[in-house]
């Protein structure tokens, strides 16, 4: 885990709403691994760090995704190439990919594609099939970039792709189902899938371990922490409805 | 080695209960500058803690609900003190309890157990449905749960104080007419947001603990009006994120910090307060240091007197924490 200042190197719209900020963070670069995420601090800026899954990593470069939900991400969306900002990192456990378990499906609804482009170099590194199973609201919406062998697109409005839920559309073919999005999307993915590995979203404290606050709900009785033993965990192991969706209120 | 309430600090700045989980989990911080930390609030059963959401942020601060999740003491003992114990800075153990009786077992529970250097009553969270903030309420309430501790236990025994009070002051005298050897000042400040957009709590508890710098002013004011009227030692709590905000409480009649939220966002805080609370005190000079000469922080100026009872044992009389204090 390294915390460094890392200056912004690079920013490209990948739908209407939704944009890639790299960083240079050679550290973090050479560590992070598919689902785990970086907690990125502003000064000045709010109080409290802001969580991101690694979108991509190159040499000594990290991607992070987001949208402007909040303080905190309109004023990262407002940086300007040279600026810098914390980053701490690479927190939590990520994807697990069985090189013996056959072609990987990689689903994702809205700012939930951000974990899928390392996921689908990590499963390519294995000599895996990738499936990058994609959906949003509209055409607009949805992420331009993927990667993967085959893409499939869903859309509420039908603007692109299958019209209807990303569930819908994916392949029966999958052997091992990453998946991160809105909570009632992973949950109806969880009662369909429940071998799939999701990555959860949850309001953060302190990413480290130490504050509590993101608190998953788990089948398994109690809670544990998204920023420690997640934010990964097989879909079958969380009690869904005790999970609250991302307020993004504040983030 | 400033000593305080009856612990033998390495500096004054220590982790705050909560932000500083069992000592093991944040990351990069150099342990070599931590003074001493308090761990998470412990019962003496399990408790899963609150359903989420349970954070909040809030302008210059946060709100939690964690709900005191943890393990348990037994966890806690066989998990935790053997690690402590190995340990060159003290671990108080924050005890929590939804009776005096329940404060009083915990309290005999954990005395001589290797690697606990004292406890911290927490008579003030707002997170708990019984006992908590209730005993830290009502002087009386809170002076029956010091006195339990204090006949169940020899460690120094820190009382942390909560600021949802008329007069601070009167619940600082009740435990300190038990036995406290320190009070510590304050305890998160009870809090509601409400999400505008739907009308619903922020938070799925309802309510939680207000902290961080929001809170540092209030803090410091009321660790003032602690010092004024005990004895005992008192610890200041609220907002400190950098070595001005310990000075503020040192100035305030305060001989030790703890630090809490700032850890959340910096793991690296705790060690830039001490180390940047150590070069003030040996720089200060003029009115500044002439002030802090009439303060009980006088005893961490550069060649003061090391104060009576130096060492690592328990108060050898339950009761005399403001004799070994100053």
């Amino acid at each position: 885990m390294h915390d460094l200042w890392a200056v912004l190197t690079g920013r490209r719209a990948v739908s209407e709403s939704m944009w890639v900020l790299s960083f240079e963070a050679p550290a973090i670069a050479r560590e992070a691994r598919a689902g785990q995420f970086v907690n990125l601090l502003l000064r000045p800026g709010p109080l409290l760090r802001r969580p991101f899954s690694v979108y991509d990593s190159h040499e000594d470069t990290i991607e992070i995704l987001l949208s402007a939900v909040g303080v905190g991400t309109r004023l990262l969306l407002q940086l300007d190439t040279g600026d810098a900002v914390s980053i701490l990192g690479p927190l939590g456990h990520g994807f697990e990919l069985d090189p013996d378990a056959g072609p990987v499906a990689l689903v994702s609804g809205g700012l939930g594609v951000a974990p899928m482009p390392l996921a689908a170099a990590a499963a390519a590194n294995l000599g895996l099939r990738v499936d990058w199973v994609h959906g949003a609201r509209s055409a607009a919406q949805l992420c331009s970039e993927w990667s993967g062998d085959e893409v499939r697109w869903a859309t509420d409005d039908g603007s692109r792709g299958y019209k209807g839920s990303v569930l819908d559309v994916v392949p029966e073919s999958a052997g091992q189902i990453l998946a991160c999005g809105p909570t009632a999307m992973l949950a109806a993915l969880a009662g369909l899938y429940p071998r799939a590995q999701v990555a959860v979203e949850t309001l953060m404290g302190c990413g480290t371990g130490v504050c509590l606050g993101c608190a998953v709900p788990r089948v398994a009785g109690g809670y544990d922490r998204a920023c420690t033993e997640g934010p990964v965990y097989p879909a079958a192991g969380i009690r869904w409805p005790e999970l609250p969706a991302p307020a993004h209120g504040p983030a | 080695m400033p000593r305080v309430g009856g612990v033998s600090l390495r500096n004054p700045v220590l982790a705050a209960s909560g932000t500083f989980g069992y000592g093991t989990e944040v990351p990069l911080l150099d342990r070599r500058h931590l003074g001493g930390m308090v761990s998470k609030g412990i019962f003496l059963a399990p408790r899963p803690g609150s359903p989420p959401p349970r954070i909040v942020e809030t302008a210059s601060g946060m709100l939690n609900s964690i709900g005191l999740q943890g393990p348990g003491v037994e966890a806690l003992i066989r998990d935790y003190t053997p690690l402590w114990a190995s340990w060159d800075f003290p671990v108080l153990v924050n005890i929590n309890g939804e009776s005096v009786e329940e404060y009083g077992e915990l309290a005999q529970r954990l005395d001589s157990v290797p690697g606990v250097a004292g406890l911290e009553i927490n008579i003030s969270c707002p997170n708990v449905r019984a006992g908590g903030m209730y005993f830290g309420n009502d002087p009386r309430q809170a002076a029956r749960v010091m006195a339990r501790v204090r006949r169940r236990t020899r460690l120094p025994v820190w009382v942390k104080l909560t600021p949802a009070v008329t007069d601070i002051g009167v619940v600082a005298q009740a435990v300190e007419a038990e036995g406290a050897d320190a009070v510590c000042a304050i305890n998160t400040m009870v809090g509601t947001a409400f999400d505008p957009r739907n009308g619903q709590s922020r938070l799925a508890f309802g309510q939680g603990g207000l902290s961080g710098p929001a809170i540092h002013p209030i803090a410091v004011h009321l660790a003032q009006r602690v010092a004024a009227v005990v004895s005992i030692p008192v610890v200041g709590v609220g907002g400190v994120a950098d070595a001005d905000g310990a000075m503020e409480f040192l100035f305030a009649g305060c001989c030790a910090v703890q630090v809490g939220t700032a850890t959340f966002t910096d793991p690296c805080a705790i060690e830039h307060v001490a180390r940047g609370l150590a070069e003030r005190l040996t720089r200060l000079q003029g009115p500044a240091l002439e002030r802090l000469r009439e303060q009980p922080a006088r005893i961490l100026l550069p060649g003061s007197s090391p104060p009576q009872g130096e060492g690592t044992g328990p108060s050898p009389v339950p009761g005399n924490g403001r004799q070994n204090a100053l």
